[in-house]
């Protein structure tokens, strides 16, 4: 191999590319980000995505863009390096400056050194198979010269904590090292603007870290202006130095992060002093509004916690030294559910793609009924396999899974399937007819009911999951949200005793992840089903699960209580996973004043409850 | 965690991973050349053995990669052997199955004709596995002149092939899952794409509009030119394997045009 450099006088500026593109000197302006008044709407649709919308965005601003889902936040950040309109195609009204340039008339190729994109999915936008490839990738499309473009490849992995992994595969990387790297891929170009849309959406809680650590000293030792749209917010409120909320097209709140989560939620965002219920907040503010509800004293936004350490003053503050706090509302620990005859037992389980690469090895565990259970681990510890396995999606190995008494290599997928679903991550592989109602009917249908119980039992199922008007529409023509209460239906309406669901929140706002888990519940309720879900939400394991499974390389480390699992700092390292806000709060304020009735808990409300409990 | 397809690029350092694309595309076009050239099953036996040591030593591919690779073809090769050799015609009996004549021109000619099928299926296996898509575009650009647009858009087809054949395994797990059960024959195969299609079409135009998006956002296609920091050329050893392939066709080829050799199986004495 070896070298070769292009020859400068071949390059030809085209497709309408600024002339003075290499070599433009810095606007004056300190204005990232103009928007004005616009309103857009998809080609082929009628209703617009964006109503109205006006946002400025001076340098150095570090924003995160709240919202539910379909409000219009990834196609706000489509406009930022001209996507929209010159990709994307459709009816744009308004004006968009990026750096003093007008989206209108300058082309998405011409921002590639101001504006970097990075998207949710790390594998739909690495282009190349070698880290070093895919970094230098876009300084060879600007016929940058080749010691120029290495030496800021090494520049740009070092900052993003990759030195040395140039040589490295794409193939070999964690979640979380393939979103550094396409992280890197736009920074080597030294853009001034960097826009994330979910850059931590199917990354585990070390992997998220490491993403937003990068963000944060991009921001702060080099004044790199971010836009992000994320929904973990609990790593991101102290981090960010402006909170934009949408709802529905439009912008409901722009301000500092402590108004914006010192405000209440609502179903309804023109209320006064509320945003979309849809939000997620971080919990160290949730913690402070229960708490000023409990003490009936309002706070002024100023005074809202942030983050663990804040929160933990605050609560503090509001802890009489000589007050004798009522007994302590201890949670008393449910018997576990009855697990001498297990619905799903797996025995020393082993497996491997390969004889000499083990995937999973001795896995021993037991799941009864009506519990939810979270699988929990890093990306790659082999959370998905076992599930497959448990399925015979893969083909465990004999006496290894039984499913009531019953060794699941030795069932057919039609036996399996009528006593556990399966909701993929992706709700569209399952889906397998033209119409939602249909969609419902398909797993009837293959176990022969009759037309008139189908018809019964559909209608039923429509109404659980609230999809009764969506009957003759197209699966895929619903949202996601919707496509995945309908995989669920799929399922459920099997009544199985098993339902595994895989990553049920992910991208999800914070009223449908709370509707799709309360879902979940009336499930369990009514028909004792056991549901397993594979996650990295340790919000949703504190809230909804009975008890946690953590895999770590394979193994499993642990097989309890969530309270135990978040308590075990060593086991949380080793599984890359982090502790809620709400139990860390709990801990450090149980460790810092003992004897105030404080516990380390998993519940928000029990947190308040003990806090005021014990406060002059 | 999912299993590798193993038609799909991964890095090494055998001696054909150091070989420049071109080169490997060179004996891979001629190891076809020199099995399409002949229908003698000795020479098929020799071309395969030559491709498997090859895949073996010189590309280092393990037993169990070679395997997963080609057992299908493998699977339909024998099949076509079998099938073959019981049905064509000849005119020496070699011997009897059951009382079936076997005929040496058409057991010769079977032979042939499947190792063909697995010589090149398994030399397509070793270029590939050795191959890095990526630098495959920049030789067909820096060696062969191809317009660079042309040759990414080859390279992303290449790119995605691992991708898509992983979406169809993650959604025939996904439909089995509904109790969806996998139908043989020609009905049950267009059924079965019906029913892939769809989620594949959605998934599929999704990936590609995100890779068109993560492109273009790094000036993809703003010049004319661009640099490749790292630009594959041919070296001493890559134009000796060049040199040895192109022999070995050029005196197989000559010596069937000369007379020398006969490209069909002749039963000596007759």
């Amino acid at each position: 191999m070896a070298y070769a450099s292009p020859n400068a006088a071949e390059i030809e500026t085209s497709v309408g590319v600024d002339p003075d593109l290499l070599d433009r000197a810095e606007t004056a302006s300190d204005v990232a980000i103009d928007i004005h008044g616009v309103s857009y709407t998809y080609e082929g649709e009628t209703d617009p995505v964006l109503n109205s919308v006006s946002l400025k965005v001076r340098d150095g601003e570090f924003v995160l863009i709240l919202g539910p889902s379909g409000c219009g936040k990834s196609t706000l950040l489509q406009l930022l390096n001209a996507t929209i309109p010159q990709t994307l195609t459709g009816a744009l009204d308004g004006d968009v400056f990026i750096f003093g340039r007008s989206i209108r008339t300058t082309k998405v190729a011409s921002f590639a050194t101001e504006v970097g994109m990075v998207f949710q999915d790390p594998d739909a936008q690495i282009i190349n198979t070698r880290v070093r490839d895919e970094v230098c990738f876009g300084l060879e499309n600007l016929c940058r010269p080749v010691d120029e473009i290495l030496a800021r490849q090494v520049e740009a992995l070092a900052f993003v904590g990759l030195d040395g992994f140039g040589d490295r595969s794409i193939f070999d990387l964690s979640g979380g090292q393939k979103q550094r790297v396409s992280i890197a891929a736009v920074l080597a170009a030294r853009p001034r603007l960097l826009v994330l849309d979910e850059p931590t959406a199917n990354l585990d809680p070390a992997g998220m870290a490491e993403i937003f650590a990068v963000l944060e000293r991009l921001n702060r030792d080099h004044r790199t202006t971010i836009v992000m749209v994320e929904h973990r917010v609990d790593e991101l409120a102290d981090k960010v130095s402006r909170v934009v909320m949408m709802d529905s097209g439009a912008i409901v709140f722009d301000g500092e992060p402590r108004e914006a989560f010192s405000r209440r939620r609502a179903a309804h965002s023109d209320e006064g002093r509320t945003v979309p219920i849809s939000a997620w907040f971080p919990q160290a503010a949730e913690m402070a509004i229960l708490l000023s509800d409990r003490l009936g004293a309002p706070l002024e936004a100023k005074h809202f916690p942030l983050n663990v350490e804040e929160a933990v003053a605050f609560a503090s503050e509001r802890l009489s030294p000589g007050k004798v706090p009522k007994p302590a509302t201890r949670v008393v620990d449910e018997p576990a559910a009855s697990l001498e005859k297990p619905f799903l037992e797996v025995r020393r389980l082993g497996f491997g793609y390969e004889r000499d690469q083990s995937i999973l090895s001795d896995i021993s565990f037991k799941l009864g009924e009506a519990e939810i259970v979270a699988l929990c681990g890093r990306n790659g510890s082999g959370k998905t396999t076992l599930a497959r396995l448990i399925m015979h999606i893969n083909t465990p190995p004999n006496d290894a899974i039984f499913l009531e008494g019953r060794d699941v290599s030795r069932l057919g997928p039609r036996e399996i399937s009528s006593q556990i679903g399966y909701v993929f991550q992706n709700p569209d592989h399952q889906f397998v007819t033209d119409r939602v109602g249909d969609e419902i009917a398909y797993g009837l249908k293959v176990r022969d009911w009759s037309d008139e119980a189908i018809a019964e039992r559909v209608d039923d199922v429509l109404g659980i999951v609230d999809l009764k008007r969506y009957r003759d529409r197209s699966p895929f023509s619903l949202s996601l949200g919707e496509r995945r209460r309908l995989s669920v239906a799929t399922m459920l309406v099997l009544e199985p005793h098993l339902l595994v669901l895989d990553e049920p929140t992910i991208g999800q706002d914070h009223e449908r992840a709370q509707q799709l888990m309360g879902l979940m519940a009336r499930l369990r309720e009514r028909y004792k089903t056991t549901i397993l879900m594979i996650t990295h939400d340790v919000r949703l394991v504190a809230e909804w699960a009975d008890r946690a499974l953590v895999i770590s390389k394979g193994k499993l480390l642990f097989d309890g209580r969530p309270e135990a699992m978040f308590g075990d700092q060593a086991l949380l390292d080793e599984a890359g996973l982090l502790a809620p806000p709400v139990f860390a709060i709990s801990s450090r304020l149980a460790a810092q004043h003992p004897g105030h009735g404080v516990e380390p808990t998993l519940s928000l409300p029990n947190l308040a409850d003990a806090v005021a409990g014990a406060s002059s | 965690m999912t299993r590798g397809t193993a038609f799909q690029f991964r890095a090494g350092t055998s001696f054909f991973h150091r070989l420049d694309p071109l080169t490997k595309l060179v004996w891979l076009i001629a190891v076809s050349l020199l099995a399409f050239g002949a229908y003698i099953a000795w020479l098929q036996i020799t071309i395969t053995l030559f491709v498997m040591v090859t895949a073996l030593w010189l590309a280092r591919l393990s037993l169990t990669v070679i395997f997963r690779g080609t057992w299908l073809f493998g699977v339909a090769c024998i099949s076509f052997w079998i099938i073959q050799t019981l049905t064509l015609p000849g005119t020496h009996v070699a011997f009897h199955v059951f009382g079936h004549p076997i005929y040496a021109e058409s057991a010769d000619y079977a032979l042939a004709s499947a190792l063909r099928i697995y010589a090149i299926i398994l030399s397509s296996l070793v270029f590939v596995r050795t191959t890095d898509p990526r630098e495959l575009a920049i030789a067909l650009v820096t060696q062969m002149r191809v317009p660079y647009r042309i040759a990414y858009a080859f390279f992303i087809a290449l790119r995605i092939i691992p991708t898509i054949e992983e979406e169809i395994k993650t959604i025939r797990a996904a439909q089995a899952v509904r109790g969806v059960v996998r139908q043989g024959g020609v009905v049950g195969r267009i059924g079965e794409m019906k029913r892939y299609a769809m989620p594949l079409l959605v998934g599929s135009l999704r990936k590609a509009s995100m890779m068109v998006m993560s492109m273009e956002s790094r000036a993809f296609g703003a010049y004319a030119q661009r640099t490749f920091v790292e630009a594959p050329q041919m070296n001493a050893t890559g134009v000796a394997v060049c040199a040895l392939m192109l022999a070995f066709v050029v005196i197989w080829y000559g010596a069937l045009m000369l007379g020398f050799v006969h490209s069909f199986y002749v039963l000596t004495g007759t």
